[in-house]
């Protein structure tokens, strides 16, 4: 069987823009869903506690993370239901028990530390789901596992350089850099 | 120099492997999503698949999902080999 170079390139191309396309659309590397997500999540949820009044940010904070949880579910489930591997159910059970565990050693760690203020708080369960963010990024899409790093750094620089629009940072650079990522896998995939 | 694969070069049967070897080893893809992420209709896409299960490219597993019946397919060991020879073999010609 004999083809021109030309022949191969387009086949080279169409090989390539389907693996592109099934990876965007079915495999298990959609981690720019959550991170648009999240970064939706906390963009709302700081500029409420930056804007609004403790009491009304709570109730803020408890819609969009509710929200947020049934669409990551959602987004979750559509995959599991297009593909499946012997140990897709394994992994979710795993990643399940994982997420709650560090939610308790989240828990543990700010009743030990005792911190001050919101901030102090925040910062903490920030930097938690960051180390999560991590372990699932390096656990499942090894490429995109670097954007914890600039994320974790620009919440550090609100907190220490910038308290007192340290909510309004979170949500606009912290939160919009998160939604911009999420945007840019999205594209590049 | 590696060899064309013939079966393995028919356009829609090019683009299947190249989507069943995107997905991780042993993991399985639901026929109508296939179909869907190829844009064919169910008999060409089944006509194609049944000519990747003859070579022993692909396995096409039958089963039922809440009552429903459901196709997964999936790529081979000798499937996934096959199509990286192909792989290599375009990039040979490109490359002379």
């Amino acid at each position: 069987m004999n083809i021109s170079p030309t022949e191969a390139e387009e086949a080279l191309a169409a090989i390539q823009k389907m693996t592109r396309r099934t990876r965007h659309t079915i495999s298990s590397s959609g981690a720019y869903i959550f991170l648009i997500y999240t970064g939706m999540i906390w963009l709302a949820g700081f500029l409420a506690n930056q804007f609004l009044p403790g009491s009304q940010a709570v109730y803020v904070w408890a819609v969009v993370s509710l929200l947020g949880s049934v669409l990551s579910i959602s987004a979750g489930l559509r995959v599991s239901k297009h593909v499946k591997g012997p140990l897709t159910g394994m992994y979710g059970r795993r990643i399940g028990l994982f997420w709650v565990l560090l939610a308790l050693f989240c828990i543990g760690v700010i009743a030990v530390a005792q911190p001050i203020d919101g901030k102090q708080i925040t910062l903490i369960v920030i930097l938690f789901v960051l180390v999560g963010q991590t372990a699932m990024s390096l656990v499942f899409s090894f490429s995109y596992g670097w954007w914890t790093l600039p994320i974790g750094a620009l919440a550090l620089v609100g907190y220490f350089l910038m308290p007192a629009y340290f909510y309004l940072w979170m949500a606009v650079l912290v939160g919009g850099s998160m939604i911009l990522l999420g945007l840019i896998i999205r594209w590049k995939l | 120099m590696t060899e064309l694969n013939e079966i393995i070069h028919q356009s829609v049967r090019l683009r299947i492997m190249a989507a069943l070897t995107a997905l991780d080893p042993d993991n399985e893809v639901d026929f109508t999503a296939l179909r869907d992420l190829l844009e064919v209709t169910d008999g060409n896409l089944g006509a194609h698949l049944h000519k990747l299960e003859e070579a022993g490219y692909i396995t096409v597993n039958k089963t039922f999902v809440e009552r429903k019946p459901r196709t997964f397919v999936s790529a081979t060991s000798a499937g996934r080999l096959a199509f990286q020879a192909h792989v290599a073999a375009l990039e040979e010609i490109l490359k002379s």
